[in-house]
């Protein structure tokens, strides 16, 4: 059933993967949002990786992951007919985002003016890669590139090798979800006077919001931060964040303020386990951490958290993955296991919450398991509200029962290529 | 429009660390009236850490606070004591959204959960955000967004390999969640609005986080596959990496470049100067069957160039390029500059300090910082006075009991 939240409210999804979970957020809060794709299928439709490693228009995991739950209508921009199908839909619309590059959709004359004569209350929002106003305003931006932007890249890696990006690439989701953002709050603004406006989103300011507040110690302490492997430098500090153990990997952090009762908890797992080294032992411990700081300000300090460090990690070769989750959940030590999708998929506490949807996509015949609800909200609950759409799955549905066009008419359109 | 959209609504924000803070951000750049509620017993952990005004330790000196914070007012009560507590809940009908982010059982423990509020203030619209969500065994996990970027997957798919793990920089998934929450928070008063209803959000930040990683777990539920780390590798560009270039005034520079086609290729090569083509890469096949060796190659050609020049060269060859950043350099970027992304705002104590804005702009109704950071308890009276018509004596007495600061 679709959410109340955002239920009656309807908007426009002209963007490829620069804003795909834009919509996808709206459409989890119950919006109508009716993807607009150009009669070949969005581009997105062919970033791998694919569904069995099989590529098809209807297969590729990033187009199932962030475009579910919208409907797919087909619309060639550059002909007269689908530019005028296109303002008939503005008409009857709230929000239209995008990822153009700038200044095109001014050249087939659907600029924001002219989109605002037809419908004065539309949010128009424009995802872009460096904002509309810099050198770099027309440039290309794949996520890789974005990512290098924004400055989260060059922290990521090892000293010596090339900076990293993840797996799944991420700059263009949080452009994405910024843009869900400030279309929300353009539409809470439109509700108390009833006037849109034009909103560009800046995807390399997005990555930048990503860095805690690295990016100030270069102004305010003088240098700027190095990549180093699994070493956190964040924030003015050195230290371990990710531990080996019998069978993977575990993220723990031995340091003072807010991990000072974590750090001296699992020392004290250590001395109950005779696996302390003798300068551990005993009433104490570590010595010299304080539990005001994040981080310990003197060089013997830094020595004592260097050594322990090392004991830690001897400590956790021990010991499974499951085995160091589960005492980090008694002991309330701030640690996590290093999950796959595996793991995250099997995890009691997303169980019991039953966190994740299963939706039926009716083309391929197939189920699929997406994240829930982001948030549980208790009067207007939210979440997936149904499987990706196949290419113009809901022409019919949108250009007859929404624009009114009749049968013969939707037929010559598509014989003439507009949709 | 005259003034910023959430003009009139007012939030008491008991949150602190990032992820609340920063929900709160976008509630007050755009002018709603948020009072951050500190302990001064326990006031926001960020407080204590740098970035500090001239590399300088103190409670107000912390910019990494100061950035999270703008545009709030600053009241500090100790809430451990129960006329703090009682101060609170006559607050509460003035409030229009509570919010907070302490591990469940915390408000709990001071007989402030969402229904005993709800008595008080019928409409009221709460969001309550912690790790893992307010039910199911793992709801009392305390941590941060850097163990939680663990948990949810995004150390596990980071490296140059599975034996050679590289987590993403900081406290990654703590600059995921707000975006979600900060959308539950205004579509829920924008829900009231039009019914009446107030309502509690519940909102997990590894549930929110997971919907960056939404291709990864669909594969996974679909076809059992795992996904692990792969370095720089794409299946879609070739090269696809960050290269060296070269170095400027002792420091490191690389660049990142993305090819999707042929003609992209031509183009970079003709950029370089159009070196003796490596036949090997003329084509898509021959670019991703030999991709460690294009590594290579492209390596070497950029290793000489200047980075800023070659993202120039390159980007008007239709190449997609950019410098790999460090922290300095983004602050002498010029698209930043143009998009007027840094503010410096004069802080109580700090003086001028930078500050990020927001990283979008609207046409109509701009927002952004309207002020910097508060200093703890800097509006205690102002706040006490205007909202409780609390005197001067009576707030001096409340000092002077410890219960305010």
């Amino acid at each position: 059933m679709r959410s109340e939240l955002l239920n009656g409210v309807r908007m426009l999804d002209l963007t490829d993967e620069k804003g795909a979970l834009c919509g996808k957020m709206f459409a989890d809060m119950g919006a109508e949002v009716i993807k607009i794709e150009p009669p070949q299928g969005c581009p997105s439709r062919k970033i791998p990786p694919f569904l069995d490693d099989q590529p098809g228009l209807d297969n590729s995991l990033h187009f199932l992951a962030f475009q579910a739950g919208k409907r797919s209508v087909t619309l060639n921009l550059e002909s007269a007919d689908g530019r005028e199908l296109l303002q008939e839909l503005v008409k009857r619309s709230d929000f239209i985002v995008e990822a153009f590059p700038i200044g095109y959709l001014e050249s087939i004359g659907l600029g924001y003016e002219t989109l605002a004569e037809l419908n004065p209350r539309i949010v128009h929002t424009s995802i872009t890669p460096f904002g509309d106003k810099g050198p770099a305003k027309d440039y290309k931006a794949a996520d890789i590139v974005s990512w290098a932007s924004g400055g989260a890249m060059f922290m990521m890696g090892e000293e010596g090798k090339p900076p990293l990006q993840m797996s799944v690439p991420q700059a263009w989701l949080h452009a994405g979800a910024e843009a869900a953002v400030s279309s929300m709050i353009a539409h809470y603004a439109r509700q108390l006077d009833g006037l849109g406006q034009h909103i560009v989103v800046n995807a390399q300011a997005c990555g930048v919001w990503t860095l805690m507040n690295e990016q100030a110690m270069p102004l305010l302490h003088g240098d700027y931060l190095r990549r180093s492997g699994v070493f956190s430098g964040a924030i003015g500090g050195r230290r371990k964040t990710v531990y080996q153990c019998m069978d993977g990997h575990v993220s723990f952090i031995i340091a003072g303020g807010p991990y000072f009762n974590s750090t001296k908890a699992v020392i004290a797992w250590m001395n109950e386990e005779n696996a302390a080294p003798e300068w551990l032992k005993g009433e104490g411990g570590l010595k010299t951490l304080t539990p005001s700081g994040f981080m310990a300000a003197t060089a013997a300090d830094l020595k004592e958290l260097d050594d322990t460090e090392e004991a830690v990690q001897r400590f956790f070769l021990t010991k499974t993955k499951k085995e160091l989750w589960e005492n980090i959940l008694k002991r309330r030590l701030f640690g996590a296991p290093l999950a796959n999708a595996a793991d995250i998929a099997a995890d009691p506490q997303l169980k019991a919450r039953e966190y994740f949807v299963t939706v039926d996509h009716a083309g391929l015949g197939r189920q699929f398991t997406l994240p829930g609800a982001f948030a549980k909200m208790s009067e207007t609950p939210v979440g997936p509200q149904g499987a990706a759409p196949q290419l113009g799955e809901h022409d019919h549905e949108v250009y007859g029962g929404l624009l009114g066009l009749s049968n013969t008419e939707i037929i010559a359109l598509r014989a003439a290529g507009v949709i | 429009m005259s003034s910023l959209p959430f003009a009139g609504i007012h939030v008491l924000d008991f949150t602190w660390y990032a992820v609340g803070p920063v929900t709160t951000k976008y509630l007050a750049d755009y002018g709603a009236d948020v009072v951050r509620i500190e302990s001064a017993a326990r006031p926001d952990g960020l407080r204590n850490a740098p970035p500090w005004k001239d590399a300088e330790p103190g409670i107000n000196n912390s910019q990494f606070f100061a950035s999270f914070n703008t545009s709030k007012r600053g009241l500090a009560l100790d809430m451990s004591k129960p006329r703090a507590r009682e101060l609170f809940l006559k607050m509460l009908p003035w409030a229009d959204v509570v919010t907070e982010s302490f591990t469940p059982k915390t408000l709990r423990n001071w007989g402030l959960d969402y229904e005993s509020m709800r008595a008080v203030k019928p409409d009221l619209i709460m969001l309550s955000t912690c790790m893992q969500g307010q039910t199911g065994p793992h709801r009392d996990y305390p941590g941060f967004g850097n163990l939680m970027a663990a948990l949810s997957g995004f150390y596990h798919i980071s490296g140059y390999s599975e034996a050679e793990p590289c987590p993403p920089y900081g406290a990654y998934t703590d600059f995921i969640a707000p975006r979600f929450s900060v959308c539950a928070l205004i579509a829920a008063l924008d829900h009231r609005r039009r019914t009446g209803k107030g309502q509690y959000i519940d909102m997990a930040q590894y549930e929110a986080s997971l919907h960056h990683l939404a291709p990864m777990l669909v594969d996974y539920f679909a076809t059992g596959r795992v996904l692990g780390p792969v370095g720089n590798r794409s299946d879609r560009y070739a090269p696809h990496g960050a290269y060296r270039c070269a170095d400027e005034d002792g420091h490191e520079r690389w660049i990142a470049i993305a090819v999707a086609d042929d003609a992209e290729w031509k183009s970079l090569i003709a950029v370089m100067g159009n070196p003796a083509d490596d036949a090997r890469f003329a084509t898509t096949i021959g670019r991703f069957r030999n991709r460690a060796s294009l590594d290579e190659y492209v390596g070497s050609l950029v290793r000489d160039r200047n980075a800023d020049e070659l993202t120039v060269a390159l980007q008007a060859g239709g190449v997609s390029a950019y410098p790999v950043q460090n922290c300095m350099d983004l602050h002498r970027d010029e698209n930043l500059e143009a998009f007027g992304f840094w503010q410096w705002l004069d802080h109580k104590e700090m003086g001028p300090s930078p500050y990020e804005g927001l990283e979008h702009r609207m046409s109509r109704t701009p927002g952004g910082p309207q002020r910097p950071a508060p200093t703890l308890g800097q509006h205690s009276d102002e706040v006490l006075s205007e909202i409780l018509g609390l005197t001067a004596a009576a707030i001096e007495e409340l000092k002077r009991e410890k219960v305010v600061y």
